[in-house]
């Protein structure tokens, strides 16, 4: 695929989109001008398919692939019909690991898929790489379908917060053999997946857990140290693909950037969607922020042992909030703990810097400030989450700043997915979020090497109950009994692809 | 064009007013009383073959493309049995897939009108697989509209050059949405093959063995072919236990590789004659399309396309599927030659492997196998067809006239085919992709 060609294609292959005549309903995909049927006067419009569930009915497992799709070694391809062959598309089956030998097409003919935004290929390490949503799971397997519906809005309230959220785990896990730091086992992005694929499922679940218009999402941040591109934002991938702002022309009314500051890339942004959302030159309804990192690490690194990868996206706005955004306190210093030069591969650690004078003053110091600012003391708060690089930091510094270890338990989810860099606070956020009843206070701390934290303290609202059904919960993902294991080898493989 | 043109043009009008040529095809089958044909019985040909030669099929190392066309005209030039000059040839249609790619070749008309030192229009005719088929469709046109009294239609391939990358540029003849989900043409026709055992095989294992017997079948057609790519046996064993390619399809389903070149000469009808006493007619010529995509098409157990071409062929011929004695069906996959006996109208859908495995069972042993069914039967690919014979893409529409016109001709040698009574009618089916485009030529000895 060259770049003119990519470009042209993104609109119809990021959304499975289709055109569908006016007058009879004939459904073209890749989508034609005019319809068969009622011809060249016909009026066609356009539809999509990104988040509509599928058949397979025909396939088959690739062995001696093209080489764009060797890196993938043995899978299986297909058609797939929606609508009951209204509409039907190619597409690989992703995330199956097929068994040595033989193997039953049969087996798998008939049974309902799931559209994910997947790589493709891409042209070597410094040429493009190349997304679409014409990849799917089986809708039995670990993904989790929710119907992407949009609820009637309520009234805008003066203070805004989170309107929706949603957590994207790959399916994939090792397992430590000794536990790394309360590490046991983390997430592995399957050999096509990556920082972006992973924003933009995140993404996909906290527009269906708010059930919003994506057109009124104006802004999009994406907060990561791994992206695919040192120059190119993942940002405008996601927002491409998630139809934020309304089209025009084959682009969007709707900015968004970029951002960077380790672990707390996205965390910090949090404050700047909601100012942003109650702004009225903004005029855009919500701002959708997201950390996504497929989490870096040496081989045989320490870090090596507590890196996971995903994503944790989270929706500002000011209608339908689940937990209003109260205090925000940042902390800031010139702390080199970590870091990665220009043009390496790997971050380092900047020697005795980690650990006390970076984490845990940084951390430590935004939260007990919190507390002084908003007055509130640790009874107050019912779930304190923060960064985790580990399951022994964050426990350390939430007992330092004076709160119980059973308020930092429910959110220590690195214990099972490892850190997620800049996804690692927000999806700790989510999973108490989970288990937050209206009226409690969480408190989410988070950090980011180089270095600096903040302090957020949300209070949740009786709305949460009325979205419940549209999330798709982390613990659910924790525990997907589909969840899959490899070996290290396997681990270090998928994850160099990326 | 010039005045000798315009005055040769006119003779040639004059010609066919005097000579034209209409004629009652003679089948192995008792002909049936014209008013019983779906059509006229009487036949105008759209052309005659009065020469034919190829090339062998398979690594051919040492052999430019340009080369191996010229090998193969030559063959067909010195074939015609009163002779032919280079200058009788009035213009030249060529098909081939991959040049362009694999060969880092274009502007073929240059290349052939330096290998032959003529200067005559030529054509290029690119539709993947079913190229040559198509550049020999477009043959039967020029002759038919009267524009020219000769022509040399050619097909060719030299695929091995890229070995490393044929994979990928196979999937030229594919929606790039099939390419981007992973797919290669063995893995499109996989997924054909399995929705037909899905939908059509019971369950039954014979359906899977069926589907290996077609390529045993082809492979013992082949044995007395000079010029096929592969002159073994294979049982129905050693291709199901071949190595798996794209499941369900595994090496021993798959045509190969190959390089190769075919050509025919094409003359008018009236004046064919005056080169071979034993010219051969094509009296059927069509061809039909359908979307690149398999993904978007109506069934993926069967090609539309060949149903049109087939159907509309049989139409304009006055013939039946059950006339035909010998058929060259594109068994690039040997699901497509199923697929063909059922869009071809002989067997009922879905019933092509319960007659492939009775018929296979049934006549193991002789020289060709025929499909056979109540009252009637064909013999299919008699040499080896795409699977044994070999498949340089664009060659093979051609290659299967060459076939044929030899079959017709009882020119076969060691593998021709031997029926009770004449050999008289043939059908040639081309298809391009996985059934975007079919050619479907039917030809005649007598007629």
């Amino acid at each position: 695929m060259s770049e003119p060609t990519a470009r042209r294609r993104i609109l119809v292959d990021y959304r499975i989109r289709a055109s569908r005549c006016a007058e009879c309903g004939q459904t073209y995909f890749p989508p034609k001008s005019f319809c068969n049927v009622e011809g060249r006067g016909s009026r066609m419009n356009y539809v999509d398919y990104f988040n509509s569930k599928g058949t397979l009915v025909s396939g088959s497992i690739i062995r001696k692939p093209t080489n764009k799709f060797l890196y993938l070694g043995t899978y299986l391809s297909g058609i797939v019909y929606f609508n009951d062959g209204g509409v039907k598309v190619p597409g690989r089956i992703t995330d199956l690991v097929l068994p040595e030998g033989e193997a039953d097409v049969d087996s798998f003919i008939g049974r309902g898929v799931i559209p994910r935004f997947r790589r493709l290929y891409s042209d070597g390490s410094d040429g493009l790489v190349y997304y679409s949503s014409l990849n799917f799971s089986f809708d039995d397997d670990y993904y989790t379908y929710r119907e992407y519906e949009k609820a009637k809005p309520s009234e805008a309230t003066t203070r805004p917060g989170i309107v929706g959220y949603g957590v994207y785990l790959p399916k994939f896990r090792i397992k430590n053999e000794e536990e790394a730091l309360g590490v046991r086992e983390r997430t592995v992005p399957f050999a096509d997946e990556d920082t972006t694929t992973f924003a933009v499922e995140a993404g996909r679940m906290a527009l269906t857990h708010a059930g919003i218009d994506s057109l009124s999402v104006k802004k999009c941040f994406v907060g990561s140290e791994s992206a695919p591109y040192a120059v190119k934002p993942t940002m405008s991938t996601v927002s491409q693909a998630l139809l934020l702002g309304e089209e025009h022309e084959g682009g969007f009314f709707s900015g968004g950037i970029d951002s960077q500051f380790a672990c707390k890339a996205a965390t910090d942004l949090f404050i700047d969607a909601a100012a942003l959302v109650a702004y009225s030159p903004f005029a855009g309804e919500y701002v959708l922020v997201i950390g996504s990192d497929n989490s870096q690490a040496a081989r045989k690194d320490p870090l090596d042992y507590t890196v996971g990868a995903g994503a944790a996206a989270f929706l500002f706005g000011r209608r339908d909030v689940i937990a209003t955004l109260d205090h925000y306190v940042p902390y800031t210093s010139d702390t080199p703990d970590f870091y990665r030069r220009d043009g390496e591969k790997y971050p380092r650690h900047g020697g005795r810097f980690t650990g006390e004078p970076a984490y845990f003053k940084h951390v430590v110091t935004a939260m007990r400030t919190a507390l002084k600012a908003s007055g509130l003391t640790p009874k107050d708060i019912r779930f304190v989450v923060c960064h985790s690089p580990n399951a022994k930091f964050p426990l350390q510094a939430a007992v330092e700043a004076g709160f119980e270890p059973q308020q930092i338990e429910p959110g220590l989810i690195v214990k099972n997915i490892g850190n997620l860099y800049s996804g690692s606070s927000p999806a700790a956020l989510a999973a108490v979020l989970d288990l937050a009843e209206p009226g409690d206070r969480i408190m989410m701390t988070s950090y980011g090497s180089g270095a600096g934290s903040e302090s957020y303290v949300f209070t949740v609202t009786k709305e949460i109950e009325k979205k419940r059904e549209r999330s798709v919960p982390v613990k659910q993902m924790i525990e997907n009994e589909r969840r899959a294991y490899v070996d290290y080898d396997t681990y270090r493989e998928w994850k160099e692809l990326v | 064009m010039n005045i000798i043109g315009s005055m040769i043009s006119s003779l040639v009008v004059a010609l066919k007013q005097v000579f034209h040529h209409v004629g009652t095809l003679k089948s192995h089958r008792p002909l049936r009383v014209a008013q019983d044909l779906p059509v006229s019985s009487k036949v105008e040909p759209y052309a005659a073959i009065i020469g034919a030669g190829r090339s062998s099929f398979g690594e051919q190392w040492y052999k430019d493309p340009e080369k191996l066309v010229m090998e193969a005209g030559i063959r067909a030039m010195e074939s015609v049995d009163s002779g032919l000059r280079r200058r009788d040839i009035q213009a030249c249609y060529l098909g081939s897939f991959l040049y362009q790619a694999t060969n880092k070749l274009s502007l073929l008309p240059g290349h052939m009108a330096r290998e032959l030192g003529i200067n005559i229009p030529m054509n290029t005719t690119e539709a993947a697989c079913g190229s040559g088929g198509s550049a020999f469709y477009n043959g039967c046109i020029a002759i038919k509209s009267g524009k020219y009294d000769v022509v040399l239609v050619g097909g060719f391939e030299k695929m091995t050059d890229r070995s490393g990358k044929i994979i990928d540029d196979l999937m030229f003849a594919a929606d790039p949405h099939e390419f981007d989900a992973g797919f290669t043409f063995s893995g499109l026709y996989a997924a054909m093959m399995a929705r037909y055992i899905h939908d059509y095989g019971e369950r039954d294992n014979r359906c899977v063995e069926a589907l290996a017997q077609v390529a045993c079948k082809n492979h013992h057609h082949a044995i007395g072919n000079e010029y096929a790519q592969f002159r073994r046996e294979i049982t129905v064993e050693d291709v199901l236990k071949s190595q798996p390619i794209a499941d369900p399809i595994r090496l021993l389903h798959c045509s190969p590789v190959s390089d190769g070149a075919a050509a025919v000469i094409l003359a008018r009808p009236d004046l064919a004659k005056k080169y071979t006493d034993t010219p051969t007619y094509v009296i059927g010529s069509q061809q039909a399309t359908d979307d690149v995509s398999l993904f978007t098409r109506a069934s993926l157990t069967g090609i539309k396309a060949t149903r049109l071409a087939v159907g509309i062929a049989l139409k304009e011929t006055g013939l039946s599927i059950e006339d035909i004695q010998i058929a060259e069906a594109h068994d690039c996959f040997t699901i497509e030659e199923a697929m063909f006996l059922e869009d071809s109208g002989f067997y009922e859908m879905g019933k092509a492997w319960q007659g492939i495995y009775e018929s296979y069972e049934s006549s193991k042993g002789s020289k060709h196998i025929p499909y056979v069914k109540d009252g009637a039967s064909i013999i299919v690919n008699p040499g080896g067809g795409l699977k044994a014979d070999g498949h340089p893409v664009g060659a093979t529409g051609v290659r299967q006239i060459v076939e044929c016109f030899k079959q017709l001709r009882n020119e076969a040698g060691n593998h021709q085919v031997e029926v009770d009574g004449d050999l008289n009618l043939a059908l040639c089916h081309n298809i391009g992709g996985t059934g975007g485009i079919a050619v479907v030529h039917i030809l005649a000895r007598d007629i």
